[in-house]
């Protein structure tokens, strides 16, 4: 933090970031005692290297970005720690409509890639929102699971969120696998179909977290402190129903997501924010994305448990809002 | 070297088109966003993308695919110049170049980019001040102007009330002005803006 002024947080556009920005609106920082200013940015990876330089002091990250800063896998090594998770559910693949149809979406898919294949043409290009989230790891698991090697049957890359229901549209990509509100972006725009959710395969993943420096964790004891409980209580009104208007309203806000409310309800309906399934950042989380990255060839060997040890921090969680 | 530039901002990117304009040998490309088509055929040596550019976690995806891709990108991160990395966050710039490329021919793009986005935030701010001190001076000429008339006062009273205004509040000559115009505006009934 600088010396005098506000706490600076980043967040990308998207309903999970919901924690931060309804904890800045609704008080939940100010009651703390936290000035906060919130910078919403326009890619994880200028998230990852504004925590990281400490131009911001923390900020929503994809979990297994975390443990990719801190392993130095895609960027320069930098310990960063999850000392509180802020949700689960959301991510899911869309794919065009061109080839959903009316059966079985991945069997449709499956054979218009063989044909292709056979035909000799490039293959299908598919979309993550970046190489180290849950999205990309659901995405792979689930053409695995239809028989299609994704790095060899499909070109996958990363397209930012915001852009995925118009290349969608113009044929740029087949599919995707985005967060909250984009599968609903596109669903409204026509173009594509959900076909498989995150809550439907891995219900349990841990989604976003706060991401911070294990350096300014240590710098910073109380202040950390404060921003759990904020964020944990701002966690439990966006749960609430009975706030699901205001939430809403709040989120579509140009400064904020800046996307249609319809889309941002229907998002919010696939996420929690809240609960000691939700919140709590559990090692065996961290475990789990390891061994994702690792099935997918992004890491080799490291030691799991030692690396879950120090990134994800229950211990901080526990401090600040007890057992 | 090849150079392309991805900037959401036209005017930036120009600018830094042109900074570069020095460094030989050269070739220059802007680009508002990242078009994977256009980018294979150029085959830059160097991409230089503001930090706000979404483009930038697409570009980070080209070395997870390089069996596919035909540009794997680093990020460029100069060892042996500490703080570099963090100025260059600092700037708004983020620089990749394709593997193997050495530091020394890429510090110097980097270093033109970090400058001139250094300049256009300077120019942008000149250019919001300028337009604020416009604007803040047209409302003390028609304050004064209501005052004149209101209070049948000369055109130095009036602008000396304007100013005593400002020192008894202790806000500037242009807000209290405007001020001034509104509450008119609402006691005559009309539209305060």
């Amino acid at each position: 933090m600088s010396p005098s002024g506000p706490l600076q947080l980043g967040f990308i556009p998207l309903v999970d970031a919901a924690p931060l920005i309804v904890a800045q609106e609704k008080g939940f920082f100010a009651a703390e005692g936290l000035a906060v200013s919130l910078s919403r940015e326009g890619s994880w990876a200028t998230i990852r290297d504004k925590v990281a330089a400490g131009a911001l002091d923390g900020a929503h990250m994809l979990a297994p970005m975390v443990l990719a800063a801190s392993l130095g896998i895609g960027s320069e090594p930098k310990a960063m720690i999850a000392p509180i998770a802020l949700n689960r559910g959301g991510a899911a693949v869309t794919l065009s409509s061109r080839l959903t149809g009316d059966g079985d979406a991945g069997a449709g898919l499956t054979h218009l890639v063989r044909r292709r294949q056979e035909e000799g043409a490039s293959p299908l290009t598919l979309a993550a929102v970046y190489p180290f989230s849950i999205h990309n790891y659901l995405l792979r698991h689930w053409l695995a699971g239809l028989g299609l090697n994704p790095d060899v049957d499909i070109r996958l890359t990363v397209v930012p969120p915001p852009r995925t229901a118009a290349l969608l549209g113009e044929g740029v990509i087949e599919g995707f696998c985005a967060g909250a509100p984009w599968n609903a972006v596109a669903e409204a725009a026509g173009v594509g179909q959900t076909v498989v959710r995150m809550t439907e395969v891995w219900p349990e993943a841990p989604d976003k977290v706060l991401g911070v420096t294990e350096f300014w964790a240590a710098a910073n004891p109380a202040i950390l402190q404060s921003l759990i409980r904020a964020l944990a209580r701002a966690g439990a009104w966006a749960a609430d129903p009975h706030n699901q208007p205001e939430l809403v309203a709040l989120l579509a806000r140009p400064e904020f997501l800046d996307a249609a409310p319809e889309a941002i309800a229907a998002g919010l309906a696939e996420i929690s924010f809240d609960g000691a399934a939700v919140n709590p950042p559990r090692r065996e989380q961290a475990a789990w994305l390891l061994e994702q990255m690792a099935r997918w060839g992004q890491i080799g060997e490291v030691a799991i448990d030692k690396v879950a040890e120090r990134t994800w921090r229950p211990d901080l969680y526990t401090a600040a809002l007890g057992g | 070297m090849r150079v392309l530039i991805i900037d959401p901002d036209p005017a930036r990117a120009a600018l830094v088109a042109e900074g570069l304009d020095g460094i030989d040998p050269l070739k220059v490309r802007v680009a508002a966003v990242f078009d994977e088509i256009d980018v294979t055929a150029f085959q830059p040596d160097v991409v230089v993308v503001a930090s706000e550019s979404p483009d930038r976690d697409t570009l980070e995806s080209l070395r997870e695919a390089s069996a596919v891709n035909p540009r794997p990108v680093v990020m460029f991160v100069d060892r042996s110049e500490p703080g570099l990395a963090e100025e260059a966050v600092r700037a708004g710039v983020a620089a990749y170049v394709v593997d193997g490329l050495s530091a020394a021919r890429v510090r110097p793009v980097l270093e033109v980019a970090m400058s001139r986005f250094h300049l256009m935030h300077q120019l942008r701010a000149d250019l919001a001040k300028a337009k604020a001190d416009l604007a803040s001076r047209k409302s003390v000429e028609r304050a004064k102007a209501l005052l004149m008339k209101e209070r049948d006062l000369d055109e130095e009273a009036a602008y000396r009330l304007l100013r005593k205004l400002s020192m008894d509040t202790g806000r500037p000559l242009g807000a209290v002005a405007a001020d001034l115009l509104a509450f008119a505006g609402v006691l005559k009934g009309g539209d305060p803006t």
